[in-house]
């Protein structure tokens, strides 16, 4: 039952870091997949990463220091995350 | 000895001035060119994240709040940081980030980090340690040189300090 209500809590996560990434570099949501490597693939810079983390933590009430934005490589990472910090 | 003074002399100050002129370039040439150095720290000490009262960040900021509010004021024009009265007590003013603020804020903190990592990626992982102790001990002995000064009703220690440059510069005409 909590696994149900988790991996429905993990798609809504993902859903949003999507829109927002979108929002965040003016592309299409279809480009955009959890595995999707944001530096290689998307060459997002650092300008537009921190658009989109200003923007994730007030969405989720959470902060992003920089320590933790460095492990992130992929859409799934900061899902992950995303999902860590909202439990806590 | 005459000769290491100069040298770790002429270093402090060269890398104060390196500092302060790379922080002004990066920021003339970067996304945020509209904001001044002090401006820039204005927003560090807000920080990006809870709104702080504004004998806070003065106090951060080592100026008065008098100052503060002539700095805040421009913040404002520009898009910067917003005011508002603080929903407890209506006689406290609260500052915060505004999204481009919070965008300027971390850029330059972002900075700050590359700017160590290049210096640190230059030496392993013990000379990294060795130089970090290093910096500390010469950052520890400027705090404490500053506090001497802070305190402006404290004049015995302002004399004591001008007794000791006095003694010292005795002693080196002497030796020297």
């Amino acid at each position: 039952m909590g696994d149900g209500s988790d991996s429905k809590r993990r798609e809504k996560i993902t859903e949003d870091v999507i829109a927002l990434l979108k929002e965040s570099m003016n592309i299409s949501p279809v480009d955009l997949k959890a595995s999707t490597n944001l530096v290689e693939e998307l060459a997002i810079d650092s300008m537009q990463l921190y658009e989109f983390v200003v923007d994730l933590e007030e969405a989720y009430n959470i902060r992003l220091p920089d320590e933790l934005l460095e492990q992130i490589v992929t859409v799934d990472d900061i899902v992950d995350l995303v999902v860590r910090l909202t439990s806590e | 000895m005459q000769d290491k003074e100069q040298r770790m002399s002429a270093a402090l100050v060269r890398i104060f001035e390196n500092v302060l002129l790379t922080e002004e370039l990066s920021l003339s040439q970067g996304y945020f060119s509209d904001l001044s150095i002090a401006e820039m720290h204005t927003l560090t000490a807000i920080g990006p994240y809870e709104a702080k009262t504004m004998t806070n960040t003065a106090a951060i900021l080592g100026i008065t709040t008098g100052t503060l509010t002539v700095a805040i004021d421009r913040l404002v024009k520009k898009g910067y940081v917003e005011r508002r009265r603080d929903d407890k007590d209506r006689r406290v003013v609260r500052i915060s980030l505004t999204r481009n603020g919070k965008l300027a804020c971390r850029m330059h903190g972002k900075f700050h980090r590359v700017l160590a990592r290049r210096i640190l990626e230059a030496y392993d992982n013990d000379e990294q340690e060795m130089l970090l102790g290093l910096v500390d001990e010469v950052d520890k002995y400027m705090a404490s040189s500053v506090s001497k000064y802070e305190d402006k009703n404290n004049t015995e220690s302002i004399r004591k300090t001008a007794a000791a440059v006095a003694k010292d510069k005795r002693r080196r005409k002497e030796d020297g």
